[in-house]
């Protein structure tokens, strides 16, 4: 699975972008050029899947496609996929990561559930010490408020909370393995999870498929829960504030609202002690986000459209290309418009 | 009302388990106190059931955050409510709370970090405490593994004149780290309690083989015909690894246990344990676990462990149930240059001070260090607290001079595997104690007649199979 989404990745920055902009992505680097990026080239549901994923692995899987003639790195980083990993991208199966709205969160809503089952099955056993799957006192708090707030003491939450956790499962169109692998990662009274080593050998895959796998399928339950908030109540509560409202970076958040109360861009510089270029970057964020945010003020119709002619004249959305073709912009420019899209 | 009558009103036991009694009547005659109890003995009854008698809020300092919250969650599962952890997890807003209405708790657990804030120490001079307890009190020597400047920086502050009794607990010391306690913490003739090292359950065995291939073969042939539960240690995770991917391909039911997994991985793999469903872990002897399982029947050694005290910890995991255990140290030549590599790789260098200074004169933050993996967090722990105490020189010789200390240590080790005459009697002198008493199947320079221990493996080993999702749900949430 992670060498299907590497490819989709690198199908999509083909030519364009380095081998490293992949793995900002999959990182979720929140950088301007890494959040452009998923703008320019759709790279939503691919964000932030992975922010732990080491160098030497991604490494590891981009020699392995260069010695399968997938794909071939240039000296300065650029690649451009060969015939066979194109059709080889093609072929992979369509995923549904969510990773633009969850960026991580899918994994503090699964500690959420991790402690409430944990909790529900020990109190079904009458055990009453055990010790906590999670050691995070924020993820213990909000568990610990649940709990009381659905008197769980009264012994009617595990029913609730099994039924509604059957009607998501059975809601879900993944695979039974996906559901039990969900299931695994689970633990209750004398019924330990299965380490992320023992569901992949089980499952014949490396480990970090069967991570993906998860992440997946709980993107795709979370969608579900959201959806038809009314026929979950209890896990809508588990998933409550996990989906990222706001699409910006906080700093670029903060920007915004300087803006917005009539501050120009040299004065927000200077306000907030920042780099031009980094407010630069704040401001094709916005472009690129905030269909409210207008960039006549920095570019011209006329511009605009004459950017748009020359990116298909020269098919590319390379900056520099398309800078020397249109000398008379900045880049800054050419960003706002790339990033605003064709009007 | 009798101590025995306390422990059973508040914590449901009939009796005290060996060391709790003398420590707590010390405690209560207003002595300091050094207690040396191993994990899983009882440790935290020592302050717990005093604080019940004093009527003066207990301060617990701990250097472990994790640790600090086990705790707290254990007395609050015997139903104390005063109690709460004073730390860097709290809100300011909560911090405020907590510190108007300290002494109201009985129980007030810390860190060495906050004692170091002055609206804490100003709070704390107010109050009248009961008690002070330095728990993980080996932290406080730097010679201890896991050295933490902070308590340093609070010596001051535990040798104010009327301050009330100390008690200082760890698991394991050595009598130069229980010199530094009693100097760190200006204790005055502290009453020690150390447990009697020796567990004549455990058979010591001493295996001599060839090299690494010799070792492999050994130990698959043995874990193949013998009974667990088990715990392999292993120098490194590349081996542990290596390991137990070796014996589950020949349907031994093992995992792999290290620091590189997952918090939740490593529950899973303790659990798993625990509950029968795996009969070997392949650990690292780097890595301790909290883990309480009373059946272990072997513990066994495929490289040398650091040091002494790690040595009788780790073999001290086996047969806590009473029952006759074995623990079988496999050795070949040249294995302690091995070791004396992986004890120092985790130090600082002097080129690490070089780079500090380096850093320093470039105006960037040190801690660059730490963010570019250039060291461990312990390591830059040590380097950051001596740079500011010492010269370059004086902290490149303390550093040189903390690593010969952990060379020194592995040939004490050494010395117990290359010993002709009784491993047990070498062992328990080494702690300043005097063995009373050989039991049968000392050791291997006494001779075991490993036959008359080990049990023969059962082949039926069941290995543990998936269930659909639909039975897995039903049986977390409705038991069945």
């Amino acid at each position: 699975m992670f060498h299907q989404i590497l490819l989709q990745i690198f199908q999509k920055l083909n030519k364009e972008r380095t081998i490293s902009a992949a793995y900002h992505v999959l990182r979720g680097k929140r950088s301007g050029q890494t959040i452009q990026d998923i703008g320019l080239f759709q790279l939503h549901q691919y964000f932030g899947l992975l922010p732990k994923l080491s160098r030497a692995t991604f490494d590891e899987a981009v020699t392995l496609f260069m010695q399968y003639s997938w794909l071939k790195v240039q000296e300065s980083g650029h690649f451009y996929m060969e015939k066979l990993g194109v059709q080889l991208a093609q072929q992979t199966p369509t995923f549904f990561f969510d990773g633009w709205q969850y960026r991580g969160n899918e994994h503090v809503f699964f500690a959420r559930l991790s402690l409430i089952v944990q909790s529900l099955s020990h109190q079904i056993a009458e055990v009453r010490s055990f010790s906590p799957i999670s050691r995070d006192p924020v993820t213990q708090t909000w568990v610990r408020s649940f709990l009381q707030d659905h008197h769980y003491q009264k012994g009617h939450l595990q029913q609730q909370v099994l039924a509604e956790c059957t009607r998501v499962l059975n809601n879900l169109p993944v695979s039974d393995t996906s559901k039990q692998l969900v299931l695994y990662r689970l633990s209750g009274y004398r019924l330990p999870g299965w380490t992320w080593q023992q569901l992949a050998d089980e499952r014949k895959e490396s480990v970090l498929d069967s991570q993906l796998a998860f992440i997946e399928t709980l993107h795709i339950l979370l969608n579900e829960v959201h959806q038809k908030g009314d026929d979950y109540p209890l896990l809508g509560q588990v998933a409550a504030g996990l989906k990222v409202k706001l699409l910006l970076t906080d700093s670029a958040q903060h920007t915004a609202q300087l803006y917005e109360q009539g501050y120009a861009m040299e004065q927000i510089v200077h306000m907030r002690k920042l780099k031009q270029s980094t407010i630069e970057d704040h401001f094709v964020e916005l472009a690129m986000y905030e269909p409210n945010f207008s960039i006549g003020p920095f570019v011209s119709y006329e511009e605009a459209q004459k950017v748009w002619q020359a990116s298909k004249h020269y098919q590319t959305k390379k900056l520099k290309i398309l800078h020397e073709a249109l000398n008379d912009m900045s880049y800054f420019q050419l960003r706002l418009v790339l990033a605003k899209g064709e009007v | 009302m009798k101590l025995e009558q306390l422990l059973h009103k508040h914590f449901g036991y009939s009796a005290f388990r060996p060391g709790q009694k003398e420590v707590i009547e010390a405690i209560l005659q207003e002595k300091d106190v050094i207690a040396l109890l191993p994990t899983g003995m009882g440790k935290s009854l020592c302050y717990q059931l005093p604080a019940y008698t004093l009527q003066k809020p207990v301060l617990i300092v701990s250097p472990l955050l994790s640790l600090m919250q086990d705790q707290v969650e254990e007395l609050k599962r015997f139903g104390e409510k005063r109690v709460v952890a004073l730390n860097s997890f709290l809100s300011i807003t909560e911090k405020r709370n907590v510190l108007l209405y300290l002494e109201q708790y009985r129980f007030i657990f810390t860190s060495p970090e906050m004692l170091l804030q002055q609206q804490v120490q100003e709070k704390l001079a107010q109050m009248k405490l009961g008690l002070i307890v330095v728990d993980e009190a080996h932290c406080i020597s730097q010679w201890g593994f896991d050295f933490r400047p902070d308590y340093l920086r609070i010596g001051e502050w535990f040798s104010k004149e009327n301050r009330p009794p100390i008690l200082a607990l760890s698991a394991t010391a050595t009598s130069k780290v229980v010199q530094d306690i009693r100097e760190t913490l200006s204790l005055k003739e502290p009453f020690e309690f150390m447990y009697n090292v020796d567990r004549p359950t455990i058979h010591l065995g001493r295996i001599v083989l060839e090299d690494k291939a010799d070792k492999a073969s050994w130990l698959m042939q043995h874990i193949k015909e013998t009974a667990g539960p088990g715990i392999l240690y292993v120098s490194s995770r590349k081996r542990a690894q290596q390991y137990s991917t070796a014996f589950l391909q020949a349907g031994i039911r093992t995992a792999a246990y290290h620091a590189g997994y997952g918090a939740e991985d490593r529950q899973f793999i303790q659990q798993q344990f625990i509950d029968g469903e795996l009969d070997w872990i392949v650990a690292t002897n780097a890595f301790g676990m909290g883990i309480n399982k009373q059946d272990i029947r072997q513990v066994i050694h495929e490289s040398m462990p650091a040091n002494i005290a790690n040595y009788m910890q780790e073999i001290g995991r086996a047969g806590r149930d009473g029952q006759s255990a074995l623990a079988i140290l496999l050795y070949s030549e040249g294995d302690e240059e091995l070791a004396k590599f992986v004890v120092t790789g985790d130090l600082p260098t002097p080129h690490h001070v070089d780079r500090y200074q380096e850093l320093l004169f470039q105006q960037i933050q040190p801690t660059q260090m730490l963010k570019n993996g250039e060291l461990s967090e312990t390591a830059f722990r040590v380097l950051d607290y001596w740079i500011q105490q010492e010269s370059t020189e004086q902290v490149k010789a303390r550093l040189n001079h903390l690593a010969l200390e952990k060379y020194r240590a592995v040939d004490e080790m050494l010395k117990i595997i290359q010993t002709k005459g009784c491993i047990r009697e070498h062992l328990v002198g080494y702690f300043g104690q005097k063995l009373q008493k050989k039991p049968e199947n000392c050791c291997e320079n006494c001779g075991i007649h490993y036959d008359e221990i080990k049990k023969t493996r059962l082949k039926e080993d069941k290995k543990i199979e998936m269930v659909p999702w639909e039975s897995r749900l039903q049986q977390l949430l409705l038991g069945i």
